[in-house]
């Protein structure tokens, strides 16, 4: 139950904002759906719709092909300030 | 005719007009395989989020264009021939939604590209005072 509480379910956001297509060179607004290590946050978590979901693993996982976001952060490639960058 | 985008990052250890000249060898695949170049977006020096062959940083070029589907492939190899690319991305545009999108990101970089032309105008010129002052302090080190 601790963790429920951790983070409480959500309604999707880009449902509310009404997103159709989102850029991967925006990285800026992929961050609300990484986690601290750059992990694709899961639906239960975010609360974000199958739609919106597919939407944005997809767009991330182009954003890191194109080196915009790392794939993995480890203890030696860690980053000092992540998302520093990220403009 | 399919709407297309692709991202290429060119080697950051070249001189400005190698890289200059590097991105119109790109382009110059593109249009001479038949594709029609709508709008170009410079995102310029970054930080590259991860190595990609002992590099830190990369210049980063944006080329949204219209070819035909059986062009890329030609397009994609030539670009794994030259060496001065690290990575490029391509992305197909097919939906109505998705080619929505390319319009949009289209007249976003094209207005990027005609408002701040003058703008980049006076930046490059504080640049350049910047360098030459900084050459300046180098040469008066290098004096004491």
């Amino acid at each position: 139950m601790a963790e429920r509480r951790k983070y409480k379910k959500r309604y999707c956001k880009y449902c509310e904002a009404k997103v159709d297509f989102m850029d991967y060179k925006d990285v800026g607004a992929l961050r609300f759906s990484l986690s601290e290590r750059y992990k694709i946050m899961p639906r239960r978590l975010t609360g974000n719709c199958k739609r919106h979901q597919d939407m944005i693993s997809t767009v991330i996982k182009r954003a890191r092909a194109a080196a915009l976001v790392p794939y993995t952060v480890t203890r030696k490639t860690v980053v000092t300030a992540p998302f520093e960058n990220l403009k | 005719m399919r709407n297309y985008e692709n991202l290429v990052i060119v080697k950051p250890t070249l001189t400005a007009e190698e890289i200059q000249a590097s991105i119109s060898a790109i382009e110059e695949v593109i249009t001479s395989n038949g594709g029609e170049i709508a709008a170009r977006d410079a995102m310029g020096m970054r930080k590259l989020a991860y190595q990609l062959g002992k590099n830190e940083r990369g210049y980063f070029h944006v080329i949204y264009y219209s070819a035909a589907p059986s062009a890329i492939s030609e397009i994609e190899r030539r670009f794994r021939i030259n060496e001065d690319l690290l990575r490029f991305v391509t992305i197909k545009y097919d939906t109505n939604r998705e080619v929505a999108a390319w319009n949009q990101l289209v007249q976003k970089a094209n207005k990027k590209a005609s408002a701040p032309a003058a703008e980049a105008k006076t930046e490059d010129v504080e640049v350049a005072t910047e360098a030459t002052e900084t050459v300046a302090e180098v040469a008066e080190a290098s004096a004491e």
